[in-house]
């Protein structure tokens, strides 16, 4: 695949520095990048690597608060350290584009998406307004979006997320730039959806023979769209090589360690004979005020010490299944039981011993944690209000909930949830719904905003507390790896309905329920060569939504 | 030309010359800038409008040294983390926190300060200021810079007063309605706007014309016209807090209302309350001296600055300054406390330069 050709992009020692508490402080410590026309180069690295800072520079930007403080970056024999505003801003949207990770945040929501497409072309005087829809519709239709013709004459809310994301990439190549920037394109999508984006981008940049510079944290995404892929931590590069090369043969521990990140597995529980389950789900359904039904006649068991996965896309409705568990959402049919008792649809009317039982792990460990509010007390407070400690005993019990949660008491126990790190919170979190002693928690995508490294970290904390404390969990998540590294038991959940479900090892097994296949098949893989073979094992036009909607409802698995 | 004149141009050309040097760019525009206005001031005005636009530059130096001083003595006597906050305090708002501190320790201290009572007749009316009197008589004979003094204590303590109250008032009301929602929320909303219907100045004059005009019936009055704005502010403000997960975290765990908005929905919303207060305590205490302005405030013989203003407005038609002083002592704390309220506002907005 290596392409040698005439060097497009050529960085040299950049450092930048970043602005915090009064000093400038350095981000990125002497990275050097070539890129040469019409190749693709991967940047993968956990978040605070100095990914999209890296991305940025390479368009001579340098983002607010933050500064190129030495080396250089020569695009096609131009210095962009040292040029001027208005040269930078020449090149801009011209010759090097950008998209965003989130296209539903970077359109402007009250323009169509074909005026904004004309906007750079028209900017520079390229093209002429029709001339410029002409050329929209004939990408639109090349990126596989619905109805070519029709559809840049919507408003970006009138489209779902993954034909956004098409749309954005579509305006990128607006002015057929030599470079396009790829900042986490992907990373919001469903797994399903997220392979015609990751198709779409790959041809039209081979295509076009675009340069472009991925930036991921997903490495088996960036292994079907790189060539060469550069391994960044903390700001400095940990080693380049050859997408191939790279992950049959990686050579630091670092990146051996982020190749390894899956190899997580735990065995499987059974589930016991003749008890009841500890909370059984009994045909919900539920809507949210007014509107239409969320869940269906959702039914499901959690046993005594298991951990069941729910999974589905989003708007499945997995958290909704959730909600009516703790308490949140009242369903409008069918109740929850704890332990073969009813429990109070409404949290409301929860005695304190059932509100105690079950307890709730949430996705943003940001917004779950008050951020005016000591550890000492996020984590004491329900320990004090359900067991009554107090003093002492109260400080005891804190230490004792730290501990367990693997943070070392007298550091934390005075600090505040901003002076934490992701996957600290997230442990904070836990310790709190910990500290309730419950027999049940609910886990609504705690991993899912944590690099691969630290959610793994975050894995292996729940499992060992499960052990030790005999926890029963309901994991919901949409990453089917973290489901085959921690499930017992799989619930499979499509449009509030729940489509199969059963203990993992069946489920992982075909045959499966086409929508479980579908799932399963979408989930990126390292080899390098997997979008490809999939794309003709199901058709290029036959991913994604089109995949979705053609499971036929008679299939005879379905009923099996 | 006088060695003044030779003087003041010497000195802003060697300024303009060293900045240029030192590549301080703002000084530079600034100092230059004035230079070539001084040259037309000094054709057209003479020394005369040079000596005033020395004195203008004198003052304003004086005021920043003053806040620079002020800020630095701030930051020594308060603790390590508040100190730090404090530095980023720009001039401007230093300077406001001076004048507010100047002037609670006026209030405070207004008997030991002030050389005569405040319902002391020394003089005879309109009597002019001398050694004995620093700014004149009023009306009435009582000399004039002791009533500015007390005035600090009385205008600005029952603002005070009546700011709190409000913030009391509205604050609770809209953490209330955020948290309970529904219904509860509805009925305060509308009910809110019931009282902000009612035009603010007919309302207290009103009230105060049935009530007659006490002290306690100001305050109240008072609060209740501006607790429906603090009303609306607290409720979007803890109206943003109450959704997030922490707060669905500690409804889950069975915590009770009281507890919910005390401590996890009141210490995220702080920042744009502490604001508003400032904001609002302006128009509180203008609110309060239009109505002494117009007699129905706080009654003689106690002193008010908008009462003051109204008793010795006849002075102004013989060209005299006095009646301008305590409107001058309520621009200067209006501006002060809008200056700390702006760097508030900055902070808790989390915009940086």
């Amino acid at each position: 695949m290596t392409k040698k050709k005439e060097v497009l992009l050529e960085v040299k020692d950049l450092e930048i520095q970043g602005y915090s508490d009064e000093t400038w402080v350095d981000i990125i410590k002497g990275v050097d990048l070539t890129l040469h026309r019409g190749e693709v180069l991967g940047l993968i690295g956990e978040s605070g690597a100095g990914k999209s800072t890296i991305g940025a520079a390479a368009m001579g930007y340098a983002r607010d608060g933050t500064r190129i403080s030495n080396g250089s970056i020569e695009f096609d024999g131009m210095e962009l350290t040292t040029a001027s505003e208005e040269e930078k801003r020449s090149l801009r949207g011209h010759r090097i584009a950008y998209v965003a990770q989130s296209a539903a945040a970077s359109f402007n929501p009250s323009h169509k998406l074909i005026d904004q497409y004309s906007e750079a072309p028209l900017q520079y005087r390229l093209k002429k307004r029709t001339e410029a829809q002409e050329d929209a519709m004939e990408l639109y239709e090349k990126l596989r979006l619905p109805n070519p013709q029709e559809i840049g004459f919507r408003y970006p809310h009138q489209v779902s997320g993954g034909q956004l994301q098409r749309a954005m990439t579509a305006m990128a190549m607006s002015c057929k730039p030599d470079l396009i920037i790829f900042d986490e394109p992907t990373t919001a999508l469903d797994v399903t959806t997220q392979i015609e984006v990751l198709a779409a981008i790959r041809d039209i940049v081979d295509e076009y023979n675009t340069a472009a510079i991925y930036i991921t944290h997903d490495l088996a995404v960036v292994a079907q769209m790189a060539d060469t892929i550069k391994v960044l931590l903390k700001g400095e590069e940990v080693e380049e090589a050859t997408t191939k090369e790279m992950l049959d043969n990686p050579k630091e521990d670092y990146t051996k360690s982020l190749w390894a990140v899956r190899s997580f597995k735990r065995d499987q529980k059974e589930r016991p004979k003749n008890d009841t389950p500890l909370i059984s789900v009994k045909g919900v359904d539920a809507s949210y005020t007014g509107g239409e039904k969320v869940l269906d006649d959702v039914s499901f068991d959690v046993y005594e010490g298991m951990t069941v996965a729910v999974v589905g896309e989003s708007g499945s409705g997995k958290s909704t299944t959730a909600r009516v568990i703790t308490g949140l959402l009242p369903p409008s049919k069918g109740e929850v039981l704890f332990k073969g008792e009813p429990f109070p649809p409404d949290y409301r009317n929860r005695t304190k011993d059932q509100l105690r039982q079950c307890q709730m792990i949430y996705q943003m460990a940001d917004t779950a944690l008050n951020p005016k509010v000591k550890i000492r007390e996020i984590i004491g407070r329900p320990a004090q209000f359900y067991s009554g400690l107090s003093g002492a005993a109260l400080k005891n019990r804190v230490d004792e909930l730290l501990d367990l949660i693997e943070l070392e008491p007298s550091q934390y126990y005075n600090r505040y949830p901003s002076e934490l790190s992701g996957g600290q919170k997230q442990r904070i979190g836990i310790a709190r719904a910990l500290a309730a002693e419950p027999t049940f928690i609910v886990c609504d995508e705690v991993t899912s905003a944590l690099d691969q490294l630290v959610a793994e970290g975050i894995l292996r904390l729940l499992d060992r507390l499960q052990k030790e404390l005999n926890l029963a969990y309901m994991f919901i998540t949409h990453d089917l790896a973290t489901v085959r590294s921690i499930a017992d038991e799989v619930v499979v959940m499509q449009h509030g309905k729940v489509v199969e479900q059963g203990p993992k090892t069946e489920m992982f097994t075909p045959p499966h329920h086409p929508y479980t296949d579908l799932l399963l098949s979408s989930v990126p893989e390292m080899d390098p060569e997997w979008l490809t073979t999939l794309l003709e094992e199901r058709g290029v036009d036959n991913v994604g939504d089109a995949a979705t909607a053609q499971i036929d409802p008679n299939d005879p698995k379905i009923a099996g | 030309m006088s060695v003044f004149v030779i003087g003041y141009y010497t000195l802003l050309l060697a300024v303009s010359c060293l900045a240029a040097f030192y590549n301080k760019r703002q000084i530079f525009m600034v100092a230059f800038g004035l230079t070539l206005v001084s040259f037309v001031l000094g054709i057209v005005g003479g020394t005369a409008a040079l000596q005033a636009v020395a004195i203008c530059a004198g003052l304003l130096g004086l005021a920043a040294m003053v806040s620079f001083a002020f800020r630095e003595f701030l930051i020594q006597i308060s603790s390590a983390e508040l100190g730090k906050e404090l530095r980023t305090a720009p001039m401007t708002a230093a300077f406001g926190m001076f004048v507010i501190f100047v002037y609670v320790i006026m209030g405070i201290f207004a008997p030991w300060i002030a050389p005569h009572g405040e319902a002391e007749v020394i003089a005879s009316a309109f009597a002019p200021a001398d050694e004995n009197m620093l700014l004149g008589a009023d009306q009435l004979g009582r000399d004039m810079f002791s009533r500015i003094i007390y005035g600090a204590r009385n205008s600005v303590g029952l603002a005070l007063a009546a700011t709190i109250a409000a913030f009391i008032l509205g604050a609770f009301a809209g953490l209330l309605a955020a948290t309970k929602g529904g219904w509860f929320d509805q009925f305060m909303g509308r009910f809110a706007d019931v009282i902000m219907s009612i035009p603010s100045l007919i309302f207290a004059l009103l009230m105060l014309s049935i009530f007659g005009p006490h002290v306690h019936v100001i305050v109240i009055a008072v609060a209740i016209i501006y607790a429906p704005r603090v009303f609306r502010l607290t409720r979007a403000v803890a109206g943003n807090v109450v959704v997030m997960d922490y707060i669905e975290a500690a409804q889950l765990r069975g915590e009770g209302t009281w507890y919910l908005i005390r401590r996890e929905i009141l210490p995220n919303s702080t920042a744009p309350l502490v604001a508003e207060f400032g904001l609002e305590f302006c128009f509180v205490f203008l609110l309060v001296a239009g109505l002494s302005f117009l007699g129905l405030g706080i009654q003689p013989p106690t002193a008010d600055w908008g009462s003051m203003v109204r008793e010795n407005a006849t002075l102004i038609s013989f060209g005299d300054i006095t009646p301008l002083i305590p409107a001058a002592a309520i621009a200067l704390l209006t501006v002060g406390v809008n200056f700390v309220v702006d760097w508030m506002l900055h902070r808790s907005s989390g915009l940086k330069e």
